[in-house]
């Protein structure tokens, strides 16, 4: 393993540069290679939306289970523990990420481990847990394809499904080349084959699988994990532990459930009627069984979210985390994760950021939206994220308030200006003179156009045919 | 059922052979691996005799029972497994974890053989839920659509990256 590559650098990564979310959309933009990256998208969002229009009553029945577990959050929490703690996992509570962490690493030093795989999980991005294992001795590594592209190039997902999409075969090349401290072809076989060689020998090594968690019902104590690559089910066949993070909002109330809300799932995140892999998991290895973990730990973070219910952001947490509203979204498909510089992206990142930090990260967010309610449309438990992201916009501090100050009080001018005919008058004639230039809007219109004032108004050509 | 099922794995890269008899799939299978030299076999493979057939094919056949089998398993060329449930749509097959069934089969090596009856065939996942809800459920039910894949390079479908890269449905009735 090279030094000089960081292996994680989790909450400091920024690839696009810029000082707030206006300044790195507009990196973003300018970035040619980025650009054609992001192309792929395209092909992403016409697949599942034909896959997802196959059943439209799905996504009714899926909103309605997923509020049903909202309605009772904490019920239905108690009686997964209860599921789980009666196949014997062991259950951790943590209401904060600092509290994950610690959890999870002195489980690790206890049991005298050194190696841990992870498969992808959001969660864990959200608590850091990458730098904690590495800042306790251990090493963390990746295995998801593109989180292990990502995080070898020490930067962070920047697509909740496809982590690495930012990134053209030739620069994901670059990266396992520098790892493997060979060439390797620009080939997308011989990169698969090269990091599945690499990645083997850390599945049999390692002493603990991380993963999170896509369902977990309360009735029967299941964890329900869904991968394609096959990451995940090493992650929970071959270490000695298993550790599964699981943010508090993933229970539902049946295994049953799953039927309707796994397709659903699949279908929106890449347009498949069912992920390769899906694994349910019942506890751990039992008596006379060949592998499988010996241990099962499963941490329930808390993160602000049970704060949410009850407010106008309660149906946030219904969210499933299909990436469907990135796909849509006419500023993700420009801009891509990074320049939103949070764990969370695109629509639903511009929401959950601001609302896990209470206001602390990511409050420029909601204000960079052209509030066209894509994201709204897209959502497959019918999150209303554009009404949530308009709503942030007046509940969180606002980061910039100097430009935006000036912003107000040019509409307050103009509306007392248009409530009179004197007022409105003066306006025009002033506008038919600025040539669509605005002292004071300098920001909006360098990206907007203002409507060219005809050379005579209305008022002008009645006064002179009718008067 | 049957149709949509065998439609819906091939669409996803599996092969999918018969349905047919016990007798045929058993020539089949020891057809398909006698040029491999190892091969892990689970116990719960539904046709009578199978590890028999191969041994005396001359194939090396790793059962869960041998004390080696951590070990040599990582060396076997094709994995073989049975399965007692599968769903039309979305096509898709489960396994569950059991002592003789081991997870790792249908994993570690690079072809999955997967025996599976048509008689375990329900029409939908949420017909399979509500059937295994109701039961007790083993350590592990992995459900497996068809070869490990990404689209994490360039969101173009790569076969194989973890997982088999091929994966082969045999089914009896």
């Amino acid at each position: 393993m090279s030094d000089t590559v960081p292996r994680h650098t989790g909450g400091h990564a920024i690839t696009t540069p810029g000082d707030d979310f206006h300044e790195r959309t507009a990196s973003a933009v300018a970035d040619p290679i980025l650009q054609r990256a992001l192309h792929n998208l395209d092909r992403r969002l016409r697949t599942a939306n034909e896959s997802a229009a196959a059943h439209p009553e799905w996504k009714d029945r899926a909103a309605a289970i997923r509020r049903e577990t909202l309605l009772d959050l904490d019920g239905w929490l108690d009686r997964l523990e209860h599921s789980l703690v009666a196949r014997g996992v062991h259950v951790h509570r943590a209401s904060t990420p600092a509290d994950a962490r610690r959890t999870i690493v002195e489980l690790a030093q206890a049991r005298g481990a050194r190696t841990v795989v992870k498969s992808k999980s959001m969660a864990t991005e959200e608590i850091d847990l990458g730098n904690a294992l590495e800042d306790a001795g251990l090493t963390s590594v990746e295995t998801d394809l593109g989180e292990y592209i990502v995080q070898l190039a020490g930067e962070r997902p920047s697509h909740m499904i496809t982590p690495a999409i930012h990134k053209t075969l030739p620069q994901i090349r670059d990266v396992l080349a520098r790892e493997a401290g060979t060439d390797l072809a620009v080939d997308r076989e011989a990169l698969t084959a090269w990091a599945r060689d690499r990645l083997r020998g850390e599945f049999l090594r390692a002493d603990i699988g991380i993963t999170g968690v896509n369902f977990a019902a309360a009735d029967t104590g299941t964890l329900v994990l869904v991968t394609n690559e096959g990451n995940g089910r090493f992650c929970t066949t071959l270490p000695r532990v298993h550790v599964a993070v699981m943010p508090v909002e993933k229970v539902i109330p049946r295994l049953a459930d799953v039927g309707i809300l796994l397709p659903l799932l699949t279908t929106h995140a890449t347009g498949q009627a069912l992920s390769n892999y899906v694994t349910m998991i019942s506890g751990p290895r039992r008596a006379g069984e060949t592998d499988g973990p010996d241990e099962l730990h499963v941490v329930f973070l808390d993160n602000r979210r049970r704060t949410l219910l009850g407010t106008r952001y309660e149906e946030m947490l219904a969210c499933i985390r299909c990436g469907a509203c990135l796909n849509v979204c006419p500023v993700y498909r420009n801009v891509s994760g990074h320049a939103y510089d949070s764990v969370y992206s695109g629509p639903m990142g511009k929401v959950l950021t601001p609302l896990l930090s209470g206001g602390t990260e990511g409050a420029d967010l909601p204000y960079g939206s052209t509030l066209c309610h894509a994201c709204s449309d897209a959502c497959p438990v019918k999150i209303p994220l554009g009404d949530m992201i308009l709503a942030l916009r007046a509940d969180v501090p606002d980061p910039q308030s100097g430009a935006r100050r000036r912003r107000r009080i040019f509409w307050a001018v103009w509306a007392r200006a248009w409530s009179t005919p004197r007022g409105y008058k003066l306006t025009t004639a002033l506008a038919r003179m600025s040539h669509g230039r605005v002292p004071g809007l300098r920001a909006w219109t360098s990206t907007r156009e203002l409507p060219r004032p005809a050379r005579e108004s209305f008022r002008d050509r009645w006064a002179k045919e009718h008067v | 059922m049957i149709d949509a099922l065998v439609a819906g794995l091939r669409a996803n890269s599996c092969s999918v052979w018969g349905p047919m008899s016990d007798e045929v799939a058993r020539g089949k299978v020891v057809e398909r691996v006698s040029a491999h030299l190892l091969v892990a076999c689970n116990d719960d493979v539904p046709i009578p005799g199978i590890v028999d057939a191969l041994r005396e094919r001359g194939v090396d056949v790793l059962t869960p029972g041998d004390p080696a089998w951590t070990e040599r398993l990582a060396d076997a060329e094709v994995g073989i497994t049975g399965s007692r449930l599968a769903v039309a749509e979305p096509s898709t097959i489960a396994l569950a974890a059991a002592p003789g069934a081991p997870r790792a089969t249908s994993l570690v090596p690079p072809v999955h053989i997967c025996v599976v009856s048509v008689d375990a065939l329900v029409p939908t996942l949420a017909d399979a839920m509500m059937g295994i809800a109701a039961g007790e459920m083993p350590s592990a039910l992995t459900w497996i659509g068809g070869p490990s894949r990404t689209g994490d390079l360039e969101m173009i479908t790569t076969l194989g990256v973890h997982g088999p890269r091929a994966v082969e449905i045999v089914l009896l009735g």
